[in-house]
């Protein structure tokens, strides 16, 4: 894969909300691959539409977006999913076990032919995000929006995307697990993979570089 | 001495006498304030009105015997069943009203011919007699599961958009985000064709077998045709509700597999 190829770029592109409000007003700028980049702005702005349009969740309404060079519709859109994988600001638990929540990837047909992590696997990753005394028998319902919110990033991990969209992935953890979770995260981003993650916290990566992104009345502003 | 009869007339004067229940229900109605008093008088004149037309329909029909007027009046209380279905979905931006009324057209085509021509053994198969009875408990019966059914399945994938769209975030198709939905929409509107199935001969007697045994018909014979009309009725409901859940579960999703049904609430 050229590395030269941006992972995402936004050509001319424009979202409204509702048709009334209006998110990104005919905007253009790339994100390079393996950059770890925060996304800030006021409430309402349209940071998690950005994730979602990146995701393919929302269509745009003129411009267009490329992932590593292709016109995101041009792509299936669950093989992107696999690679571009979104975390939702609020953690999503069906009622299972913490085994069978963080296994529910590979159930899918596009994740079928992937090994299913060992619960060996598991039990590491939990640990890694402060939640080695969950067992993995455990029922998800009874878990805390905090351990949820872990449990959700642990299962997005376990596919192996190439880009993380992380939603606010740390709003509802003390400052203990917030740092864990960061440098999980930081980790992935050392082996190559993208982050794109909203964030209202003062954190930074302490060893990679990052690219800050400001969206705010239909602009957005990048600072390298 | 056997105690079977003919049907014995109904007099003008004793159906009136019969409307005392209509007024007993609205008392109870205007008595505990529930609001039910307009639309109980409004539904027991239609129902006095719409019995009254199809019975003269009825007459005419099978006065004259033509496949075409079946095919016709079939084809008419198909669409205000759909209509009926229409009016029990609350959540009406995906368009289900066609894809209803062709679905349940065929099911119900297919499910009486069957049952008229192959099990009864009628020639021909579309004779009014048995034919437009037929299809006529075969549209009542799945209407009711098939509007349940929709309302379940369109309400619950707007109320639970977060579960479904974490499932496309993980790849997974429309189909595989939207199975326990699915399902769970599917059982609401089985349920009660499955309970009659049980209930049937201990907690009631259906119509169609009271109206013939009333009519002075063998009871056994009565009963045989019960036991086919319930088979009936719980194929044609599983078919009807299974295909028209598939086809609008389809059309709640864009091709880059989106859900479209959408809160309003702002992102």
């Amino acid at each position: 894969m050229n590395p030269q190829i941006p992972c995402f770029e936004f050509h001319d592109v424009s979202f409204t909300w509702h048709g009334e409000r209006v998110i990104l007003e005919r905007q253009s700028f790339s994100l390079p691959q393996g950059a770890f980049v925060l996304i800030r702005g006021p409430s309402g702005g349209g940071k998690s539409t950005l994730l979602r349009l990146m995701n393919r969740l929302e269509e745009v309404e003129t411009g267009k977006i490329s992932y590593l060079g292709q016109n995101l519709t041009d792509r299936h859109p669950s093989e992107l999913r696999q690679q571009v994988a979104y975390l939702q600001q609020t953690p999503v638990i069906p009622d299972r076990s913490v085994r069978d929540i963080l296994l529910q990837p590979f159930s899918f047909r596009v994740n079928r032919e992937k090994t299913k992590p060992s619960d060996q696997i598991l039990q590491q990753l939990l640990g890694k995000v402060q939640m080695k005394d969950i067992g993995l028998d455990d029922p998800g319902a009874v878990l805390s929006g905090g351990q949820r919110q872990r449990l959700s990033l642990v299962r997005t991990l376990l596919t192996g995307p190439n880009v993380l969209l992380l939603d606010e992935p740390t709003s509802s953890l003390d400052s203990e697990s917030r740092r864990c979770v960061l440098e999980l995260v930081e980790e992935r981003n050392r082996q190559g993979t993208t982050i794109v993650m909203i964030t209202h916290d003062t954190f930074l990566p302490k060893h990679v570089p990052v690219m800050k992104l400001t969206i705010d009345q239909g602009r957005v502003f990048v600072c390298r | 001495m056997p105690l079977t009869t003919g049907a014995l007339d109904i007099s003008a004067a004793e159906l009136a006498l019969a409307s005392l229940f209509i007024v007993a229900a609205g008392a109870i109605s205007l008595w505990g304030r529930i609001g039910l008093g307009k639309p109980i008088l409004m539904g027991a004149v239609r129902c006095v009105l719409q019995l009254t037309i199809m019975g003269y329909v009825l007459s005419f029909i099978f006065g004259i015997a033509s496949p075409w007027l079946v095919l016709l009046l079939f084809c008419v209380m198909v669409a205000f069943a759909v209509r009926i279905v229409r009016g029990n979905v609350s959540e009406k931006s995906i368009p289900f009203v066609l894809p209803s009324f062709v679905t349940m057209l065929l099911v119900y085509a297919v499910v009486t011919s069957t049952v008229s021509g192959l099990i009864v053994g009628v020639r021909p198969f579309w004779h009014p007699q048995y034919f437009i009875p037929l299809a006529g408990m075969v549209a009542g019966n799945s209407m009711t599961a098939l509007g349940l059914s929709l309302d379940r399945l369109l309400s619950d994938l707007k109320a639970k958009r977060d579960l479904v769209e974490m499932q496309l975030c993980l790849g997974a198709t429309p189909v595989e985000a939207s199975q326990d939905i699915f399902r769970d929409a599917l059982k609401a509107g089985m349920i009660p064709s499955v309970n009659s199935l049980a209930g049937v001969g201990l907690v009631f007697l259906p119509g169609m077998m009271t109206g013939q045994i009333l009519s002075g018909e063998d009871p056994m014979l009565a009963i045989r045709y019960q036991i086919v009309v319930m088979f009936m009725l719980v194929a044609s409901t599983a078919l009807t509700v299974s295909l028209v859940l598939g086809i609008v579960r389809q059309r709640c999703f864009s091709p880059g597999r989106q859900l479209l049904l959408r809160s309003n609430r702002p992102q």
